[in-house]
């Protein structure tokens, strides 16, 4: 059985973007701090600033849900790093052109006066 | 509860060989992967699919099963375990392997006692597997929530709904709705997720919540489309406004603005307003291209001036690139 709860009202207050440490993109991909370390050497996640010590790193949302879908990847279909980042680079890619090819076809209706 | 057919998830026959499993497996594990996938259920076939080679990977439970599937099968697709059943190769004594049994469906928990021994489940797909520790921060929920355009121009309020793990006093794994309002700032755009600091699942053991992130989609507008922060909008203009140059009234989604229409404009002119686009700290401008747009039918008095006008023009080649 489900449990229900009230209702909530909340705020959103880093709409210009948050950051995350290393300790913290860890703590939200459940993961070590190695696996990060890694992906940022393959180029896979970047942090907001080029940084050379690990411990001042920041990471944005983009990068956290980069991170996360890493991990996804790898535990479900046994991806290795190279492996990763080209995936990761080509499912990017498709997001792109598929809102691309959205955005094209509503300009072309609107255009068609339809 | 329902005959769960594993051979058919896996679009293999009863007779297949552990290799054949394990290629149907990862052919389809591929497929219906929530992060590759656009089909629709990805996320439940993906499910399934883990489940089905859970169970037939492994030589003693595929036995198990294969026996469950001759006597336990109902004529109309329902199922019963047969009286007093009870599995020798099953998930409740531990020895979980890396797939999440918590995310497995009521028939394999009935068969092979799937979310037993304190395992929390993760929300969302996949979720974290059989953790140890009793302290742990709560998993993050994402959700997508489709915008109108005006909704993410002026900002608004979207409830959003999801359903969470959390543990009661008696340490059992409980699903609990959680409802949220909550209040979008204006200026966000598309693909941009919002970030709720411990809006997730609860914590366990005084772990601290996890977070929401809110991905923001835009649903097509009928007169605009939006280029990053810039709002792009088609305006007609009539031959007259074009050649001369006019005020007109021009829609943007803050209102509308009137523009000056240069002489000599043509068709595809594009003309920029500064800040009417996306707002936010950089906000973006409205992009105005301009369509000669034709009356669908002229007066005689009209047609006349027209002849004038060809006569007048008759250097003026429209087919030019075309080399004819």
């Amino acid at each position: 059985m489900t449990r229900e709860n009230q209702i909530l009202t909340v705020e959103v207050t880093d709409s210009h973007g948050s950051t995350f440490s290393l300790r913290e993109v860890c703590e939200h991909g459940d993961c070590h701090a190695e696996f990060v370390i890694k992906l940022v050497d393959y180029g896979i996640i970047d942090p907001v600033e080029d940084q050379a010590e690990a411990r001042q790193w920041e990471f944005d949302t983009e990068a956290l849900n980069r991170l996360q879908k890493a991990i996804r990847l790898q535990r479900d279909l046994k991806l290795n790093l190279p492996g990763l980042a080209v995936s990761l680079d080509l499912l990017d890619e498709v997001q792109d052109m598929r809102r691309e090819v959205n955005r094209l076809n509503q300009r072309l209706r609107q255009l068609m006066g339809e | 509860m329902d005959f769960k057919d594993y051979y058919a998830v896996l679009g293999v026959s009863e007779s297949a060989s552990a290799d054949e499993i394990k290629k149907a497996y990862r052919k389809l594990a591929r497929k219906y992967h929530p992060d590759v996938s656009k089909e629709e259920n990805a996320s439940d076939k993906f499910k399934d699919v883990g489940e089905a080679y859970e169970v037939l990977k492994d030589p003693e439970k595929r036995a198990e099963y294969d026996q469950l599937r001759k006597y336990g099968a109902r004529d109309d697709g329902s199922f019963q375990p047969p009286p007093g059943w009870q599995s020798a190769s099953g998930f409740s004594g531990g020895g979980y392997t890396e797939a999440d049994a918590s995310q497995f469906s009521e028939f394999f928990e009935q068969m092979f006692g799937g979310r037993g021994a304190g395992g929390f489940a993760g929300s969302g797909f996949g979720g974290g597997g059989f953790r140890q520790s009793m302290k742990m921060r709560g998993d993050d929920v994402h959700a997508k929530r489709s915008l109108s355009l005006e909704e993410a121009f002026h900002g608004c309020e979207q409830q959003v709904s999801f359903i969470v793990q959390e543990m009661d006093d008696r340490g059992r794994v409980v699903p609990r709705r959680k409802t949220l309002k909550v209040k979008i700032p204006a200026g966000v755009r598309e693909g941009q997720n919002i970030r709720l600091k411990g809006q997730g699942a609860p914590g366990v053991g005084g772990g601290e919540p996890g977070d929401l992130f809110l991905e923001v989609e835009l649903a097509p507008h009928p007169h605009f489309t939006v280029e990053g922060r810039d709002i792009v909008v088609t305006l007609p203009v009539a031959p007259w406004e074009a050649a001369l140059g006019a005020s007109v009234t021009v829609p943007t989604v803050g209102g509308k603005v009137n523009v000056k229409v240069p002489k000599g404009s043509t068709s595809g002119r594009k003309l920029r307003l500064k800040g009417k686009g996306l707002p936010g700290k950089h906000p973006g401008d409205e992009i105005v291209v301009l369509q000669v747009a034709m009356p669908e039918q002229h007066s005689s008095e009209a047609e006349k001036l027209y002849e004038q006008l060809a006569e007048l023009e008759k250097n003026f080649n429209p087919r030019s690139k075309l080399h004819v």
